[in-house]
């Protein structure tokens, strides 16, 4: 999977399991004070970004760091990237 | 011909909007001071009140003070209703008997007034931070054991939540977590959801319109309305399993609310 179509996958999954505007889903957007995404709505991110790449970031450090969509879209690549070698 | 057909309907409208302006101005009147009456009144009561209810029903003091809130709603309602007609559906008295997880779209501030129409008054609201800033209502608020989602940790309000339902009491949630400013259903949040299914309860969601032509957010003045108050069939919880159960719930409470509206705006 190339990187353009992870970010193309991780934010359709927001757009689609938490009804965020597509038009909003930019690389410098903040999660929480551009999205509007809460505590809860990381927990459940977690969960849906794990079923659709099937790689494991409940347990990931660096899920902690994330403030961005940006953030998000590098930490996915790079577990993906983990995932196929 | 065009000169008939103009004054036949040119002076009824001016009558019309004459009326509409009168009614305006009385509004503005009657209502803020009845409630500040109502509300000093309540105050100066509040402690014989408490007592005698105590003695009389010997219910906790979280219950009563729901009780007097749900009366202080209805009393709200009958001072308004010159101006406001209301209109209450699907509404099921058997409600009050079972612990159910209510989730409502949110207008105006005036929500949590015109749910006093609903037979159910043992109803334990969520509700962000700043309403429980308000010096005059706070109190009230905190006695009636109302919890404030912006301010506690998930872990307690999923333990506080648990207690409410296993008491048989039921939670009121609105789940856009803030007022629609153009009357549209905006995102909803999952912890409703969540909590429900993690305590086995049942979703009844709740529609109403009318509310933001009374008082929408950012304006002073108050209008008169209709005002439907719909409930929706409850939603068994079992249904939805799984991590993202409560984001399918989620997704199932929001489009037949979308359904309801789209019919009652219509």
């Amino acid at each position: 999977m190339t990187d353009e179509k992870v970010i193309e996958v991780v934010n359709q999954s927001l757009a689609e399991e938490f009804e965020v505007d597509p038009e909003t889903l930019k690389p410098e957007s903040h999660l929480i004070e551009d999205l509007g995404f809460d505590s809860l709505d990381f927990v459940d991110m977690v969960v849906v970004l794990q079923e659709a790449f099937g790689v494991m970031l409940r347990e990931e450090p660096r899920v902690r760091e994330v403030r961005t969509l940006g953030d998000l879209h590098r930490l996915v690549i790079d577990k993906k990237r983990e995932l196929e070698l | 011909m065009r000169a008939n057909s103009h004054e036949a309907v040119g002076p009824p409208y001016l009558e019309r909007r004459t009326v509409s302006a009168l009614m305006i101005v009385l509004m503005n009147i009657w209502v803020p001071l009845l409630m500040v009456i109502d509300t000093v009144i309540g105050i100066v009561l509040f402690p014989v009140g408490l007592l005698v209810w105590r003695l009389v029903t010997r219910w906790p003091l979280a219950r009563i003070m729901r009780h007097f809130i749900w009366i202080y709603g209805r009393v709200w309602m009958w001072i308004v209703s010159p101006f406001v007609r209301f209109r209450l559906a699907g509404a099921d008295r058997e409600w009050a008997r079972r612990p159910i997880m209510y989730v409502a779209n949110h207008l105006s501030f005036v929500d949590i007034f015109c749910l006093s129409a609903m037979p159910v008054f043992d109803v334990v609201i969520c509700l962000r931070s700043w309403p429980f800033r308000m010096v005059w209502f706070a109190p009230f608020m905190r006695l009636a054991e109302y919890l404030d989602l912006e301010s506690l940790p998930w872990d307690e309000i999923v333990a506080r939540s648990k207690g409410v339902f296993s008491a048989g009491r039921s939670m009121l949630v609105f789940p856009e977590g803030h007022r629609s400013r153009d009357g549209r259903l905006g995102r909803f949040h999952s912890g409703a959801f969540k909590l429900a299914l993690q305590s086995s309860v049942p979703i009844v969601p709740i529609c109403i319109t009318g509310t933001d032509r009374i008082s929408p957010p950012a304006r002073r003045w108050l209008e008169p309305s209709r005002v439907s108050i719909e409930c929706l069939e409850p939603i068994a919880p079992e249904q939805f399993e799984g991590d993202l159960g409560h984001i399918e719930l989620r997704r199932t409470v929001k489009q037949r609310m979308e359904a309801c509206l789209a019919r009652l705006s219509a």
